[in-house]
This record gives C-alpha cells, sequence and structure tokens, in this order.
C-alpha cells in the first residue's frame, strides 16, 4: 500500500472526525473536568481508528476486525461480544487443535501474545498473522505520524 | 521418527529454500485438507488420518493454515510434479518433461529438461504426497493407480499393499517399514541419489517459484516439503518485520524477534491513546486546524512551522473553488522553502481540501460517502 496515499486517506478522515468532536464539545478556554477531558480522548482515540481502519477498509483482517469491535461496541455490547467471542474462540480453537499443542514452543507463546495485540488476529496463523501485523505496524506509525502532527499544531495554537 | 527420506525418494539436491530441520516425517500435511480427510476415509485411510492428527499435533503444525494455504496455493501443486520426479529406484529415469497433463501446466517451464517422469512416477508423487494422493487436481489422472495402489507416506498405521503396484519402486515394498527404517532407508536411497543430486542442483536455479526442493540429506516428504515452505515463508515475514521494527537488525531468532514486535506494537499502541489523550486536552480552533493541519501534513511534512500558512488559513472561507489551486500554488511559490512537491501531491491536497466541505460536491471515489457528511458540519 502506498503510504503517502494511506496517509492522505487517514489525515482527511481522522481530521474530518476531530473537527466534528470539536463541534460537539463546547469550546471552554477553561480548563475542563477530567471526565470531560476523557470523554473527548476516548471520543478522539476513537476516531483515530477507526477513520484508519476505513482507510484501509476490509482488505486486512486487522481493519475489519477493529470496524466490527467498533461497530458493536457499547449499545449491543453484550450480544455482540459474545458472538463475536464464540466465532473467534471456534476459529482459534480449531487452529489450535490442528497445531498448537506445544506451549512452550517459542513459536506460539509468542503468537498468542500477538495475537491480542493486534486486533482480528486471534485466529490466524502465523504466517497471516506476521503479515497482519507487519501492516498494521505500518498503519499505526500513520496513526501516530498524523497524531502528533496535529498535535503540535494545536498546541502552537 | 526422522525419516529421512520418503517413500518417494525426494532427495533432490538442488536446494532453493532454507535448510531446516529434516525430521518432519509424518505427513501432517495431507491431514490438513479436508478433501485428504474424506478421500482418505473413503481409502480406508481413516486410522491414518487420525494418526495425522496425532502427528500434525505432535509437530506443532497448523493443519488448517496448510489447507488455507496450500489449497489456494497453486505453488503446492508445483510441488506435487516435483515430487513426482523423487523415485528412488529410478534416478536416472528421473530427468526428463513431465508427462502429466496438469504437471506439465505448472512445471513445464520450471522442471529441468531432463526430467523424465511418467505416470507412474507421477502418481506415486501424488500418493506420497498425501497418503492416499488427494490432491484433487491429481486425483482424476492417479485415482486407478492411487486406488489400486494405496501407497501413501511412511505411515506405519497404512500397511497398503503397494508392492504389487510399484514393483520398479523398492521403496514401495518399503513403504510399511519406512517409519522404522526410514533413517537407513533415506540413507540409501540418498546415496543412490547423490549423483543425480549435482545434475539437479544445476537445474534448481532455474525454477523461479515457490517451489520447495529438499536438499541432499534433508527429509523429502511431501509434508517435509510443505513444512519446509511454510517456515520459509514465515521466515520471510519475520524478516520483513525486522525491517519495520526498528533496532533489530541484530536480532536473530524467532522468539526474541516475535518479544521485539510484540513490544513495538504495544508501545504503538500507546502512543496512539497518549496522544489522542493529548489532543483531548487541547482545545484547537476548528477551521484553522483544518487548513494547516492538512497543509502541513501534506504539503510540508518535514517542518512544522511555515510562513506560508497564514495565507491559506485566513482566506480558507473566502476563497471561490476556482481560486484553491491557485492559494496552494500561491503557498507553494511563496516560500521557497518548501519542497518540490509532486502533482499528484498538490491534486491530493486539492482534493483533500475540497473533500473537507468545502466542496463538497467534488470528492473522490473514496470519499464520496462521507461528503454528504460532512456539510452539516460545516
Amino acid at each position: 500500500m502506498n503510504p503517502s496515499s494511506l496517509k492522505s486517506r487517514f489525515t482527511t478522515r481522522f481530521l474530518r472526525a476531530l473537527t466534528k468532536i470539536n463541534a460537539h464539545k463546547p469550546i471552554s478556554s477553561s480548563s475542563p473536568g477530567p471526565g470531560e477531558i476523557f470523554q473527548r480522548y476516548r471520543r478522539i482515540k476513537v476516531a483515530a481508528d477507526k477513520s484508519m481502519a476505513y482507510s484501509v477498509r476490509s482488505r486486512r483482517t486487522w481493519s475489519r476486525a477493529t470496524l466490527w469491535r467498533l461497530r458493536t461496541r457499547s449499545p449491543r455490547s453484550r450480544l455482540a461480544t459474545h458472538a463475536r467471542r464464540s466465532w473467534v474462540k471456534t476459529r482459534s480453537t480449531r487452529a489450535a487443535s490442528h497445531g498448537k499443542e506445544k506451549k512452550e514452543d517459542g513459536g506460539t507463546v509468542e503468537a498468542e501474545e500477538l495475537r491480542e495485540l493486534v486486533p482480528g488476529g486471534e485466529a490466524m496463523d502465523l504466517c497471516n498473522l506476521l503479515d497482519e501485523t507487519a501492516h498494521y505496524i505500518k498503519c499505526l506509525t500513520t496513526q501516530l505520524d498524523i497524531l502528533d502532527r496535529q498535535e503540535c499544531t494545536s498546541r502552537e495554537l | 521418527m526422522a525419516s529421512e527420506n520418503d517413500d518417494m525418494g525426494l532427495a533432490m539436491s538442488s536446494i532453493s529454500m532454507f535448510n531446516k530441520s529434516p525430521n518432519r516425517s509424518d505427513p501432517f500435511f495431507s491431514t490438513g485438507w479436508d478433501p485428504i480427510v474424506s478421500q482418505s476415509e473413503s481409502l480406508g485411510g481413516s486410522s491414518m488420518a487420525s494418526h495425522y492428527h496425532l502427528v500434525m499435533e505432535n509437530q506443532g503444525i497448523s493443519g488448517t493454515s496448510h489447507v488455507s494455504q496450500y489449497q489456494s496455493n497453486p505453488s503446492f501443486v508445483e510441488l506435487v510434479p516435483k515430487l513426482a520426479g523423487f523415485d528412488a529406484g529410478n534416478l536416472s529415469q528421473m530427468p526428463g518433461p513431465f508427462s502429466l497433463p496438469q504437471c506439465n501446466q505448472i512445471a513445464n517451464s520450471r522442471c529441468p529438461p531432463n526430467f523424465a517422469l511418467d505416470e507412474h512416477r507421477i502418481s506415486e508423487a501424488l500418493v506420497g504426497t498425501s497418503p492416499n494422493g488427494k490432491i484433487q487436481k491429481r486425483s482424476p489422472e492417479s485415482d486407478p493407480l492411487l486406488r489400486s495402489c494405496k501407497n501413501g507416506d511412511e505411515e506405519p498405521g497404512m500397511d497398503l499393499s503397494s508392492e504389487g503396484c510399484h514393483g520398479p519402486r523398492e521403496q514401495a515394498g518399503k513403504k510399511p517399514k519406512t517409519e522404522q527404517n526410514s533413517g537407513a532407508n533415506s540413507r540409501g536411497k540418498q546415496t543412490a541419489k547423490q549423483d543425480i543430486d549435482s545434475s539437479q542442483s544445476g537445474e534448481a536455479p532455474k525454477e523461479n517459484y515457490i517451489h520447495v526442493r529438499a536438499r541432499r540429506g534433508q527429509a523429502t516428504n511431501s509434508h517435509s516439503l510443505a513444512e519446509r515452505l511454510r517456515r520459509e515463508k514465515i521466515s520471510e515475514r519475520m524478516r520483513l518485520l525486522q525491517e519495520l521494527v526498528p533496532g533489530c537488525n541484530k536480532i536473530t531468532g524467532k522468539a526474541v524477534m516475535l518479544d521485539e514486535i510484540i513490544n513495538y506494537v504495544q508501545s504503538l499502541q500507546q502512543q496512539v491513546e497518549f496522544l489522542s489523550m493529548k489532543l483531548a486536552t487541547v482545545n484547537p480552533e476548528l477551521s484553522l486546524d483544518l487548513d494547516r493541519i492538512l497543509s502541513k501534513d501534506i504539503l510540508h511534512p518535514q517542518s512544522a512551522a511555515v510562513p506560508g500558512f497564514g495565507l491559506g488559513t485566513s482566506s480558507s472561507h473566502a476563497f471561490p473553488p476556482s481560486t484553491f489551486p491557485r492559494t496552494i500554488s500561491g503557498i507553494l511559490n511563496t516560500n521557497p522553502g518548501f519542497p518540490p512537491l509532486p502533482q499528484t501531491v498538490l491534486e491530493n491536497e486539492v482534493q483533500n481540501l475540497f473533500q473537507m466541505g468545502f466542496y463538497p460536491g467534488s470528492t473522490m471515489d473514496s470519499f464520496g460517502l462521507d461528503a454528504g457528511r460532512l456539510k452539516p458540519e460545516m
């Protein structure tokens, strides 16, 4: 994937979301309460993740998982998470039954950790997991880049 | 069960892949294939299938991965023609073209021209590849042979009468014993193949697709080859990751590398959270930010302070559409410090600015959905 195009896609989406968040929140020059900040933080974080996932669309498993996760959060949380967990469990158990008997094998212990980190990595074999991880890292760095710039710019104002 | 060599006697020394542990005797690979399992049962290899499952678990290999990997991976099919050539008993005949049409379509350009495989060997290859030749592409051709000669891999559970089917193949007779005497057999076969190996090694580099050849002294079982292929893929991806993760050039080792990757991903995620928290505490102004961030990010990614921004920010609201390109180019022209931007970046910038709501009508294809949303915000 072309990083510049990913970057621009993410930038536009994220900035759009950011302006929306800023529009929602009354711009109070005085220090807002911690709850407010936290709420805003949550929104911004969600916006960042969502923007990134939308920029990647469904081309990647992790973006699909992130979008799924974002969509089925609090409103239908119980049903959704339960459904997701059961689906993931069946797939991961199927994968596990085929190959991951040895837990002390160096590849699988870390692979498990990686699976937890990368969204959607629960039901993937190591090969694809590494692929997803590489792409995920690339997108994360892009995300960080934009966030950093945004923060710098905001600070200058 | 260090079956150094499978019944096929696949000991092509032309090495194109990593030299992994050769002790991969059991045809775990086949069990991952649903058609294989079904066929194995049809051919009476249910015990074998169960054995394969055991073996797979022992070897810690994910069968589903193989299914997904290899069923869609034409390279595996390419594996088969290679396996077909491995016949300990008829090493001299190995050079020669594949006679099987399917093999041909895959292996013609790649097999060394002196490969001389006949149906016999190809069926053997199919048989060897999976306990009952479960390669779907091959099955039509080799079914009669397979069914008649259930000469699976070195599967101790499968005592198939293979002697009658593959007469010239001495390993056919050894198949049931391959598991037990795999070491001795393989060594015996490999010595016979070694003179071929040198000749084969010259032709190996010709093949440029993902085609694993067994090295000298390595297990040439189809499953070992598949396993080697899989390991090679994983190593390749680990190398890519090594380049992505900073400071991992010196790390050699899967576990350590994975640890580093995990730490890096965790730190990236934490940074995202941290930065978003920082952004939450800041109260930026709306419109200015848009232009500034966009201009800053896209026009001039390197520097944080660009004098030309004031031009863009103050005039952002008032500019008619046609002047936007001129504005941006004006920014570019007034500031000689700007790096020479490619036209595409400029176009992106313009399009992005359009996208931001000033010109909701003109959008890029991917942003078409979002254009409408932006209007009420702006």
